[in-house]
């Protein structure tokens, strides 16, 4: 009979005896009333081995108050869980690309960048593709040309294939009907097709589909292209030798950042672009003369488009050179002090719920107390609507454009 | 350092030219006018037959020539005067009859000679040889320093001409006792080492100065050739042995890694508590060593000193810590990542899990929370809601993910052997190879560095070794290496050599075996060993060679002769009759591991000069080369900085392979250091065109910052993460690197340096090495299956702190002060050892470059050195102040 001590873990049971004539399950067994560890699941040290079941003392070579060690718990065996998780390896390489949020790109057919950032830049705006969807392949109104229309339509199945695919998409049939409506963008240089401004592309694809995209037959508001990206201008003119003034208002599609010694903020260079000289005949001066030109913004669309107008035409060498300078722009553009009286107060009221809201992000209490949930869902909406452009999309434009 | 030369030099200010010498007769004041006639006076009077008058006018002379004091700079006004009459009395000198006389006449020769003698010719020994041999330092500090500086030039002369041996060794002596008594003991030393007989040093060394003496001594030798730096190690444990300056003493022998010395430390010794604080030295440098009856008499004394050798206690000490310094609180991943200030995209995380970036969690939360006890993912007890248990993270693993998983739980209980064993015991009984895999390797890194009587690796792991599956093999004989390493355990070695030599085992388990076998005898040039090894990279067939982790054989082989420089040399030979595919890699590895941690310039200009060939057959020995000038250069400061500069200059004008290299190559010279010239470095490879390159500069800026929480290598790589966000294997390496950095939440270190950069572990050398060299092949090891090799880092891991503790090895805080290290090798008086400091009260962290230094004169500590655990006892002369 030997007596021993265990430690198991942080406890040292000590003189446990050993019956050396019994096999060492015995002993185990005993343990597991000390320790309620199941005898198979013991692990008892001896001198850099394991005690076998079966094994005889004699050779074990256990002595007298020797320090014994066992390792074994009674925990729960852990078992795989019967659904393992989807690793991203695993999928296909198409949806572990959507996994990752990208979505499909465009190959460039040679020097096409310009094309394929002003589509990709279109594709990302949701109701101009829910508006082309709808747009049907073999009704053309009447005053809309043949070009305009296959133009319209593949334009509609580009942003169909771009949807679907998950490999990058050539543009084939896009840039064919392209190049059909608009010749300038065929032009060769030796051999190849030309570099060209994504601006213009812009532009006129824009035209188009505003053309195509106007619903035949109803009121003229129902104009899609230009619900999204028509900014509303009034502007006032006023000749200073004379004192004349005239207002008229206007559309366009975006706003011009004019990039001059002091621009170094876009917000400066677009009030810039607001205001301009012109020379026309005075009707009270009888000849022509200088006349300013003011514009303010009378309607924000859903997208805001900008342009930075960087390319210039230098009289000395009849040339166009590009403007290098670094012109800031904020992630979050705020137009307020560029529109009109008329709009301020439409914008009043939406502007002072986004600020409380703001505030109550920030942890500061509104100022009103009680107004009904529903109410200022909407409000907010549309609030968020009128001035936060999307401002991603005029980004990414800029930044492929300058990537190029 | 001062030369014996060059400080005679600063004297070989000859008599003053002609020139303002006569301007200066014109200027003499009257007293000097009055000394110079009196001198020529005397000179004639030398000359006089009569011996009466000669012998009073050759006192007179002495007398004026001790007497007369001046500046150091310029030359003494008798010396000046004499200085025209030198020709004359040489020439009188030869006429002389031997005598007394002639003797005094050879003395005065012998000073004036200090100032006339032309250059090389050394008069002054000669005639100083010649004259009465009387008390040296009569003739002032300068003539001995002169003297001092012929006898090198003339010992040298004797020895490259093979001339027969003046008997220089009495005037030896007498120098050297003059300048130990006059507080020049550097001196002393450089002369004696000029004439290679540094045993005479141990009889002038007293109580006053042997601890300059040594101190010199010991820094001396990290710039010596050959045996010298043995040797002058030897006398400098002699003479700390002396004077019972044993902690001194004793790591002088852990230097010189003689384990006799160390066992003649402990029986020399017969104060226990001294003894324990030995035990604490043993234990952080992480050597095996077994006490015997002569060293502690009493059995519970020895059983309580072989504990604190063995590391039971350290978890207990680092816990400890971790609460004073208030970080016990278990990190997620997600807080070391800190996406949260990073604007964008790189934040929105993908709804899908990915494995890669599941491990690499895995690693980091292991890393993060290593030593703890506790963490986020893996030990959340199973109780805290059905089913919820840590199974859950260890299943978001993929396949051999769940090895390193399972394993990590051996990283969070680092040295906590009970319940580590007992929280890793449920996942040995899992029915999946990989999870049973994980956690064997996670038996063997709870038991790193600690050792147990019970032996519970080597009892639990020993028994996969022979597993059928080879994940499992691979993880038991890793483990085993781990938990044994330094060990020299014998009966591993019986059990891990026969799998070396069958035909039937797979590449890889060779592979893990060699290394596991170069750990556990690492730096003990064991033959038995070495011939296993060998025969297994001898029958590798050509193709296995080249396998990717066919590396870590002759990495094993390394290991085994790690910093023993020659012992290698037979191995090295044999190497050259392998395999023309291997042989220069295997040369390479062999010597850079023989010469790690020497400092060795001619091994480091050795291995320059494989790197700057340009190879065109796609070989692939520049890697280990250029891993080997940052373990070779390692030792010291001044090579550290040279070989920084010799890698820029590889990264411009080496081939791609050199260039994978070298950011692991500065990642090991500035490990846990973040300097900030090699951090720049670094973050521009880590931009780098080759991906390859950028991911080793990912990986080392996390080895540069390791455990140091550096905010600056924080923000580099939280901007890495999103700059990669699309790259998976780039982003892995980014949060391994993002891991180390906050290594312990910042309370390890992974320098193998320790004790004042004097002494260098071995074990944490070789786990540092084996990392590196498997991330030389980044791709296909790290970034394959065996991403574990990344655990070898365990090996290096150790508290970066100082814990006091009192005589029942309790803690005990005291005020310290913590600064940065000065160098006060060979400076005069009792200068100030740390600069910039500020008080504490231990436990405290220390950086890299820390050095600290008690702040009360209360208590005496027993170790020179304040790192890791330092014994305190009660100054018996201290006095409160009212």
């Amino acid at each position: 009979m030997l007596t021993v001590s265990v430690k198991w873990q942080k406890e040292v049971f000590k003189a446990v005896e050993i019956d050396t004539s019994q096999p060492p399950y015995v002993f185990k067994c005993q343990l597991y009333d000390l320790t309620g560890v199941p005898p198979e699941r013991q692990k008892i040290m001896v001198k850099g081995g394991l005690l076998k079941d079966d094994a005889d003392w004699s050779t074990v070579g256990v002595k007298q108050g020797q320090k014994l060690m066992m390792m074994g718990t009674a925990d729960e065996i852990v078992k795989a869980p019967e659904k393992g998780p989807v690793f991203m390896e695993d999928l296909p390489e198409e949806e572990q690309v959507v996994s990752l949020g990208h979505s499909a790109g465009l190959f460039n057919l040679g020097n096409t960048c310009y094309m394929n950032s002003t589509v990709q830049c279109l594709h990302s705006v949701p109701e101009l593709k829910s508006a082309l969807t709808k747009y049907s392949h073999s009704v053309r109104s009447n005053d809309l040309d043949q070009t305009s229309h296959m133009l319209t339509v593949a334009t509609r199945d580009l942003f169909n294939e771009l949807d679907k695919s998950v490999k990058p998409v050539a543009p084939m049939q896009f840039w064919m009907v392209l190049r059909k409506k608009y010749p300038q963008f065929g032009q060769l240089h030796n051999g190849v097709f030309m570099q060209q401004d994504a601006e213009e592309c812009w532009t006129q694809l824009l035209y188009t589909l505003s053309q195509s995209l106007r619903s035949p037959g109803s009121s003229e508001n129902l104009d899609a292209v230009k619900d999204l990206f028509g900014i509303e201008l009034a502007s006032s003119i006023h000749c200073q030798e004379s004192g004349e003034e005239s207002s008229e208002t206007e559309s366009v599609y975006s706003l011009k950042c004019h990039i001059s010694q002091e621009v170094n903020h876009l917000h400066e260079g677009l009030k810039h672009g607001l205001k301009s000289e012109l020379e026309k005949a005075s009707p009270a001066l009888g000849r022509s003369a200088t006349y300013l030109k003011e514009s303010r913004i009378n309607g924000l669309p859903r997208y805001l488009t900008i342009q930075f107008v960087r390319f210039f035409w230098k009289r000395e060498s009849n040339q166009k050179a590009k403007i290098l300078r670094k012109v800031d722009y904020p992630l979050e553009l705020d137009v307020y002090d560029l529109c009109s009286d008329e709009l301020h107060k439409q914008l009043e009221g939406p502007r002072q719920l986004l600020r409380d809201e703001e505030g109550k992000k920030l942890g500061l209490k509104a100022n009103e107390k009680s107004r009904s949930s529903k109410d200022d869902d909407f409000k907010m909406t549309d609030a968020e609507g009128f001035i936060k452009c999307n401002w991603r999309i005029i980004w990414d434009y800029i930044s492929r454009r300058d990537s190029r | 350092m001062s030369d014996p030369k060059s400080g005679a030099g600063t004297f070989q200010t000859k008599a003053p030219t002609k020139e303002p010498e006569k301007k200066d007769e014109e200027h003499l004041s009257e007293e000097d006018l009055a000394l110079k006639q009196q001198l020529e006076l005397y000179v004639e009077r030398i000359q006089d037959p009569d011996p009466g008058l000669q012998k009073v006018a050759l006192e007179s002379v002495r007398h004026e020539i001790r007497t007369s004091t001046s500046s150091m700079t310029s030359v003494p006004k008798p010396l000046k005067f004499l200085g025209p009459h030198y020709g004359t009395l040489k020439a009188f000198y030869e006429t002389m009859p031997e005598s007394d006389l002639k003797k005094y006449l050879a003395d005065i020769l012998s000073v004036l000679a200090l100032t006339m003698s032309a250059e090389g010719e050394r008069e002054s020994l000669k005639y100083r040889l010649l004259g009465s041999e009387g008390d040296i330092g009569s003739w002032g500090h300068e003539y001995v320093r002169n003297l001092a500086g012929e006898i090198a030039e003339e010992f040298m002369k004797q020895q490259s001409e093979e001339a027969p041996i003046e008997d220089l060794t009495e005037l030896v002596r007498q120098i050297v006792s003059f300048h130990m008594k006059h507080n020049a003991e550097p001196e002393a030393v450089d002369l004696l080492m000029e004439v290679d007989d540094l045993e005479l040093l141990v009889q002038d060394v007293d109580n006053t100065n042997f601890k300059r003496t040594c101190l010199y001594l010991t820094s001396t030798a990290r710039y010596l050739p050959g045996p010298d730096d043995m040797l002058a190690l030897d006398i400098a444990y002699t003479l700390y042995l002396k004077f019972a300056e044993f902690a001194n003493a004793l790591q002088i022998a852990l230097f010189l890694d003689k384990m006799q010395y160390v066992s003649q430390v402990f029986t020399s010794c017969d104060n226990l508590l001294r003894k324990k604080q030995f035990c604490y030295i043993l234990a952080r440098h992480g050597i095996t060593f077994e006490l015997d009856d002569e060293m502690a008499a009493e059995d519970d004394d020895r059983e309580v000193l072989q504990d604190i050798i063995n590391n039971i206690k350290l978890s207990e000490s680092y816990l400890i810590l971790a609460r004073d310094i208030e970080v016990v609180e278990p990190k997620s991943p997600e807080d070391i990542y800190k996406a949260y200030l990073l604007d964008g995209r790189a934040s929105a995380g993908a709804s899908v899990d990915s494995a890669r970036q599941n491990l690499a969690a895995t690693f980091v939360n292991a890393f993060v929370n290593a030593g703890f006890g506790q963490d986020k993912l893996m030990t959340i007890p199973s109780d805290s809601s059905s089913g919820a248990s840590s199974g859950n993270w260890l299943f978001k693993n993929k396949e051999h993910g769940k090895t390193s998983a399972a394993a990590s739980l051996g990283m969070i209980l680092l040295w906590d052997v009970d319940s580590g064993l007992a929280q890793i015991d449920k996942y040995l009984h899992s029915n999946d190879k990989h999870v049973i895999a994980g956690a064997l390797l996670g038996v063997g890194i709870v038991n790193c560095g600690v050792k147990n009587h019970c032996d519970p690796a080597l009892a639990l792991l020993s028994e996969y070794i022979g597993n059928e599956d080879s994940s499992i093999q691979i993880a038991a004989i890793m483990g085993l290496g781990i938990a044994y390493a330094g060990a020299q355990n014998e009966q591993i070695c019986s059990s891990l050599t026969p799998l070396l030599n069958n035909a039937r085992t797979p590449l890889d388990v060779i592979s893990f075996t060699a290394i596991s076998l170069g750990l556990i005898y690492v730096g003990s040039c064991n033959e038995e060993v070495a011939q296993a090894i060998i025969f297994a990279v001898k029958y590798r067939s050509e193709s296995e060679l080249g396998e990717p982790l066919t590396r870590l054989l002759p990495l094993g082989l390394g290991l085994l002769y790690l910093g023993k420089q020659e012992s290698v040399e037979a191995t090295a030979e044999v190497s050259k009759t392998f395999n023309e595919k291997i042989r220069k890699y295997c040369d390479m590895t062999l010597l850079s591991c023989a010469y790690a941690g020497t400092g060795n310039v001619l091994k480091v200009q050795n291995l320059l000069g494989h790197c700057a060939q340009h190879l065109e057959k796609g070989e692939s020995h520049q890697g280990p080369a250029v891993l080997g000038i940052a373990m070779v250069a390692m030792a010291e400061e001044l090579g550290l900085e040279m070989s920084i500069r010799s890698l820029e200059h590889l990264l411009q004008y080496g081939e791609q392979n050199i260039r994978r290299a070298v950011p692991l190559a500065l990642g090991l010279l500035c490990i846990s250091n973040p300097k900030v010239n090699v951090m720049d470095t670094l973050s521009r490879l880590s931009h780098d065109t080759d991906s390859e390159v950028a991911m080793a500069a990912v990986i080392s800026l996390g080895l540069i910052g390791a455990g140091t929480n550096n905010a600056r290598i924080a923000g580099m790589l939280r901007n890495l993460s999103s700059y990669y966000y699309k790259d998976a294997s780039l982003l892995f390496c980014v949060r391994v690197a993002q891991g180390l950095v906050h290594l312990g939440k910042g309370l390890l270190t992974l320098n193998p340096y320790h004790s004042d950069r004097f002494l260098l572990s071995p074990t944490a050398l070789a786990g540092l090495v084996t990392m590196l060299h498997a991330c030389l092949d980044m791709k296909a090891i790290v970034l394959g299956k065996y991403h574990f090799v990344l655990y070898f880092l365990v090996l290096a891991m150790q508290p970066r702190m100082l814990m006091t503790v009192d005589e029942n090895l309790k803690p005990l805080p005291v005020q310290v002060r913590v600064g940065q290290a000065v160098d006060v090798v060979g400076q005069a008086g009792r200068p100030k050892t740390i600069t910039s400091f500020q008080t504490h009260s231990t436990p405290i962290l220390l950086a890299s470059g820390d050095r600290a230094e008690l702040a009360t004169e209360k208590y005496i500590p027993l170790s020179p050195i304040l790192e890791g655990h330092v014994i305190l006892i009660e100054n018996p002369e201290y006095r409160e102040d009212s």
